[in-house]
């Protein structure tokens, strides 16, 4: 019971259009607002592209994967959805054109005894093949060799640390994107201060970001009904629940948490309990009760004064927890009491015969644990004084409907995401700091370069000998090819390629280096670390000179400099706003495949540079003072002249993002092209010993 | 056919019972009724103003940023400027005299005419519901100051002047317990002991757990649960309680037990009555059968009986009032609904009113003055500001234009009897007119008081029809 069809392009095309053109309307600062409304009833308001994908319920299997990768790509950066089914739509009506005009393209060569089907197949492999060697090796080197000496850095001063206008700028420009202009100017305020607020010392940055990604739901909290200035940020930790029972207490506040009822019951499971006389059930039920008041009496002694409870207590315990004056929270979800536990590093409290006399240490300390009516919902607000890396702090998110908070909820959490990215690096170094004991020196990169690159070869001849593999088979060689990817993009050693040779005998060691670099070839078989550490130190002194991030004027030093480190991408790169990055990508592309060798590469560096300008195109095509053609020829003439380019907006947006962008989008085409057929299966997969015991039959 | 009516002028009964389709809609009534989750009134004044906005706005055409921008400033001037001490609109509420807190209610009760109260009716409804919110408030002011809180009882079929307010709280009982209740035991001549029970005294078995118990013939775990309450009754007898309330249900032994030992016995009160339960009388939920603490208990001044209609209550009088019972009586049950939404309405309003004791000028003259106010603005806004928001003059004008209209629109809706709405050109205030006056007559001669009552028309005031062309002036 299953249909099956061959991958046509030109329906790749149509579709990844379709999904396009649902979300065009909304990218870019002066795009509008969408409107979703589910059969329940309940609206959203959205620029979000991913909710909007999400929403749409496709029908083909190649949309539906398309999405898929969206949803991906968003999840990990928070950001450029939109942008990225975009650029996949023009991406793919490139290479189709590529497919149709057959006579001369270089993917068509020497196939001439197969049959036309296969021939086709046969050339979208290819081009997916190509594709991959492109992000894997030409896109770093590009963005290493000419892209990065126009990047400029987050970091205002050497150690590290961003400023407040940066931030804000940043910030800025990320919620643009994500809600328009009616509200980004209060929302990028709002994260920014809560980035300050959250991070205790500068060192925690990542800590504290994993921390507030990680449970964001646990700390925000939306009203309804208010307007959405009244938006806020509050010290400390609300918890979703009211007090069972509330005592006030003031100066420091000893806490507890329990995951178990206290009040122990008649008869646990798995065991009996005989009753052989009234007496003696009655004197068991006093027993239960005198043990669960000691137990409070004990909590009492030990001064603890509020008990964060994740399952409800009986009612006994909140009777003698209000005589003994202890506050008591619960029903608290896994994920509060997991927070609760990672911010201050306690474990939960569990009352036994043994514990039941000795001193409790398990305990946090609070300033204030209080009740916080929120609109109509009455909460538990909680200020701890001893914490981790992560200062807490919690936003209040108001708006007129929940579909508004739920918007600036999900935009301020992308933000995060995005801020996450914004500190990532591509370099060298990231794997070296993982284990700083192993020194990884030239020969070993070296040799497990090899390696990577014997692995992908095999992987290609995979995929080119068997063309009859089906969507099963092209997700495995898809699972394979991610970890190869992921391997090479942790090590990086594609800085090291040189431009104008042959990919594969490109990985060595370059030996042009120059200063700085040239401590780096004295000390070969010094941890690369070091040599990282010189290049960025060397850098972020140059840095120096320049403070103001938007700076008119790089000089030319640091120019040099940038181009000759063994980073691709230094953590906090950041570039102005408006189509810059797709700009310069396109441009470097476009000079990269004049000079390449190779056909295919040529063919495929012009396509995708070309897929690039859609994105400023869109952005340009709704001012008046700017049309796209001024901005492009403006661009590209201050790029020949070696001049800095022009900018239209204030705002700064992570390279990493956009870099990870780039990527994605390659991989979902090449993911795309390796396609061969499409089994449509109308019943979910039995097992194989169903299917047997039915032939039987 | 048939089916349930409902007449009511409630804008979160209105939206509540449409049923809308189109997204935009949904939007807006969504907001409307979130806006009346949180401040109770007011909400057919949003969704009027909602509307017309939009209606306005479509009107002149820009794109949408240009007027979300100018109107998000729009926004701000009409805020700051009631926050302002200069705003010509507002009053500051005194809580040392009535009368603006008694035309603070007044105005919410008279507001809903499908309440169907006459003047008489509207003024002493008014009288009871501050009476009522005036008993709430603490005597002894502290950093926290929580409000009791005030229970309204239902009377149906009763007059509205029938209505009245007691300090304390009213608990139905049924009439036969009436006769056996009193006398009571008391601790002193005005003091009663009370406990109150949030645990079910019925005597079934409880907290059982998730094992097996193996019970051997002849042993009845209800027999040794009874045991234990008539254990507990014998203490509070012991600790001279005179009033036992549970929230659930006490076992019939033990009721007796208690009643024939002159204990008044209260079950079956619900949850809902246990916070100002214990409010009342200081006392604690108790949830342990044996061994109560006697720290636990509360304590009474009196206990009295009433009776309303067919209804008898139990009138626990507390030491110090916090918290009070509404008894409000209306001829059916629909009216009656009408009427409490409006009450607990207006009791929302004072408690706000507390939190910011400000008031603006009811009967559209803040309407019209705001929108006055903001067409004079238009006209003197500095050059930096326009380029600050990226527009022309003349756009910023026509979309002043098209908010101040918005806001006439609401004091329009005011006017029900088919008449013209004048203003004038001084305070900006709004004048009701009956249509079909001769155009050559003296405007003074016509109007008599403006909306809000603060203006008259011996005032020598420049009278203009409102949403006539006009030149702007300063209110």
């Amino acid at each position: 019971m299953a249909s099956a069809a061959s991958l046509d392009v030109g329906r790749l095309v149509q579709e990844a259009e379709a999904l396009a053109s649902a979300v065009r309307g909304a990218l870019g600062p002066r795009g509008g607002q969408m409107l979703l409304t589910r059969p329940t009833g309940e609206t959203l308001l959205t620029r979000d592209g991913r909710r909007v994908l999400e929403a749409l319920n496709l029908g083909p299997p190649t949309a539906r994967m398309m999405v898929a990768c969206v949803s991906r790509h968003h999840s990990m950066t928070g950001d450029g959805a939109k942008t990225f089914i975009i650029l996949l739509s023009k991406l793919l009506r490139g290479l189709q054109a590529i497919l149709d005009k057959r006579e001369g393209s270089p993917f068509c060569e020497d196939i001439q005894r197969r049959e036309s089907y296969q021939k086709h197949c046969h050339s979208l492999k290819q081009i997916s093949q190509s594709l991959m060697t492109f992000q894997t090796h030409i896109l770093d080197h590009i963005m290493a060799q000419d892209l990065r000496k126009h990047f400029l850095s987050a970091f205002s001063s050497w150690e590290g640390e961003i400023s407040r206008d940066t931030m804000e700028s940043i910030l800025e420009a990320y919620f643009c994107g994500r809600i328009g202009n009616s509200h980004q100017k209060l929302l990028s305020q709002l994260s920014c201060d809560f980035y300050y607020k959250c991070i205790s010392f500068k060192n925690g940055r990542n800590e504290m970001l994993n921390l507030v990604n990680e449970y964001f739901v646990e700390l925000h909290s939306a009203v309804t009904g208010l307007p959405v200035s009244n938006s806020r940020i509050l010290e400390g930790f609300v918890l979703h629940r009211d007090f069972a029972v509330y005592c006030p207490a003031d100066g420091d506040i000893r806490m507890l948490i329990v995951t178990e009822s206290i009040d122990s019951a008649l008869s646990a499971s798995g065991l009996e309990f005989v009753v052989n006389a009234e007496v003696q059930y009655q004197a068991s039920q006093v027993w239960i009760t005198k043990r669960t008041e000691a137990i409070m009496k004990h909590l009492q002694n030990n001064n603890i004064k509020v008990l964060l409870s994740s399952v409800k207590q009986q009612e006994i315990v909140i009777y003698y927890a209000k005589i003994s004056g202890i506050s008591i929270v619960e029903c608290l979800s896994s994920e509060e009491i997991s927070l609760l536990c990672k911010t201050t590093g306690i474990s939960p409290f569990i009352p036994t015969r043994d514990n039941i006399c000795s001193e409790i240490t398990e305990t946090m300390i609070a300033k204030f644990c209080q009740p916080l009516v929120l609109g109509s919902k009455r909460y538990v607000h909680l200020g701890l004084t001893k914490t981790c890396a992560f200062q807490p702090h919690c936003v209040i998110f108001c708006g007129p409907v929940h579909g508004v908070t739920e918007q600036h909820a999900s935009a301020f959490h992308g933000a995060f995401k995005m801020l996450q990215q914004l500190f990532k690096a591509v370099d060298l170094s990231d794997g070296c700091e993982a284990q700083p004991e192993t020194p990884v020196n030239g020969q070993q990169l070296k040799t497990s370069m090899a390696e990577t690159e014997k692995q992908f070869i095999d992987f290609s001849s995979l995929v080119g000998e068997n063309p009859s593999c089906n969507q099963t088979d092209l997700q495995k060689s898809a699972d394979l090819a991610m970890p190869i990817v992921e391997l090479e993009s942790d090590f990086m050693f594609s800085a090291l390629i040189d431009r104008g040779s042959s990919v594969r005998e490109l990985q060595k060691p370059p030996v042009k280096c120059q200063h700085p670099s040239e401590t780096w070839i004295k000390n070969k078989s010094e941890p690369v670390v070091t040599n990282h550490r010189i290049c960025n130190d060397a850098m972020t002194a140059i840095e120096n000179t320049s403070t103001s991030v938007v700076s008119k004027q790089l000089n030319s030093y640091k120019h040099t400099v940038q181009s000759y480190t063994n980073v691709v991408i230094q953590a906090g790169s950041v570039l102005p706003v408006g189509g810059n990055f797709e700009i310069l990508l396109h441009y470097y592309l476009h000079s990269y495949a004049k000079q390449c060798q190779q056909p295919k590469i040529t063919l495929i560096s012009t396509v995708i540079a070309d897929a690039l300008l859609s994105i400023p195109k869109i952005l340009y095509s709704t001012t008046k003072e700017n049309s796209f053609t001024q901005v492009f020829f403006k661009a590209t003439s201050a790029l020949q002249t070696n001049q800095q380019l022009p900018m239209h907006q204030q705002g700064l947006e992570s390279v990493y993002c956009k870099y990870q962008l780039v990527a994605s989008v390659l991989h979902c085409v090449a993911k795309l092209l390796t396609i061969d057929l499409i089994i449509g299966i109308r019943r979910l997969p039995q097992k194989t010993e169903v299917n047997d015991s039915e032939e039987d039959l | 056919m048939g089916g349930y009516v409902r007449t009511t002028s409630q804008s979160s009964a209105l939206l509540g019972g449409l049923s809308i389709t189109h997204p935009v809609l949904k939007v807006l009534t969504a907001s409307v009724q979130n806006h009346i989750s949180r401040f109770s009134d007011c909400g057919l004044f949003t969704a009027i103003l909602c509307c017309s906005l939009v209606e306005n706005f479509q009107r002149i055409n820009f794109a949408a940023c240009t007027v979300t921008k100018i109107s998000r400033h729009l926004l701000s001037l009409c805020t700051d400027y009631l926050k302002s001490e200069a705003c010509g609109c507002r009053i500051s509420v005194d809580f040392d005299s009535i009368k603006t807190l008694l035309s603070l209610v007044h105005s919410v009760l008279a507001s809903k005419p499908a309440c169907m109260l006459n003047k008489t009716e509207a003024n002493h409804l008014s009288t009871l519901v501050l009476k009522a919110f005036l008993l709430t408030i603490p005597h002894t002011v502290e950093t926290n100051v929580v409000l009791g809180k005030c229970v309204i009882v239902p009377v149906k079929d009763k007059r509205v002047m029938d209505s009245t307010v007691f300090p304390g709280l009213l608990i139905e009982i049924p009439e036969s317990q009436l006769a056996r209740t009193f006398p009571v035991i008391r601790v002193s001549s005005s003091t009663i002991k009370m406990a109150l029970f949030c645990i079910s005294l019925s005597g079934d078995l409880s907290n059982i757990g998730e094992g097996t118990v193996i019970v051997h013939h002849g042993i009845s775990l209800e027999v040794a649960v009874l045991d234990q309450l008539l254990n507990l009754g014998k203490q509070l007898i012991n600790d001279q309680v005179g009033l036992v309330v549970c929230q659930k249900v006490i076992h019939p032994s033990l009721k007796q037990y208690l009643e024939e030992h002159r204990v008044i016995t209260i079950d079956r009160v619900g949850v809902s009555m246990m916070e100002p339960l214990s409010q009342l009388t200081g006392s604690q939920p108790i949830a342990a059968l044996h061994s109560v603490s006697p720290t636990c208990y509360g304590s009474l001044k009196d206990l009295r009986t009433e009776s309303f209609v067919s209804k008898n209550f139990l009138h626990l009088i507390p030491n110090d009032t916090l918290v009070c019972s509404l008894i409000l009586c209306n001829r059916n049950e629909m009216a009656w609904d009408e009427l409490k939404l409006a009450c607990q309405t207006a009791e929302h309003v004072l408690q706000l009113t507390i939190k910011q004791p400000l008031a603006l000028l009811g009967g559209g003259c803040t309407e019209t003055h705001l929108a006055s106010y903001i067409r004079h603005k238009s006209f003197t806004l500095p050059a930096s500001v326009l380029k600050a928001i990226d527009c022309s003059r003349t756009q910023y004008q026509l979309v002043a234009d098209a908010f101040s209209r918005s806001l006439e629109c609401v004091a329009c809706c005011l006017e029900h009897d088919d008449g013209e709405i004048l203003t004038d050109m001084v305070y900006g205030h709004f004048w009701s007119v009956q249509s079909g006056f001769p155009s050559d007559c003296n405007w003074s001669d016509l109007v008599l008081k403006c909306g809000c009552g603060i203006c008259s028309n011996q005032q020598n005031l420049n009278w203009t029809v409102l949403q006539s062309q006009c030149i702007p002036f300063t209110p």
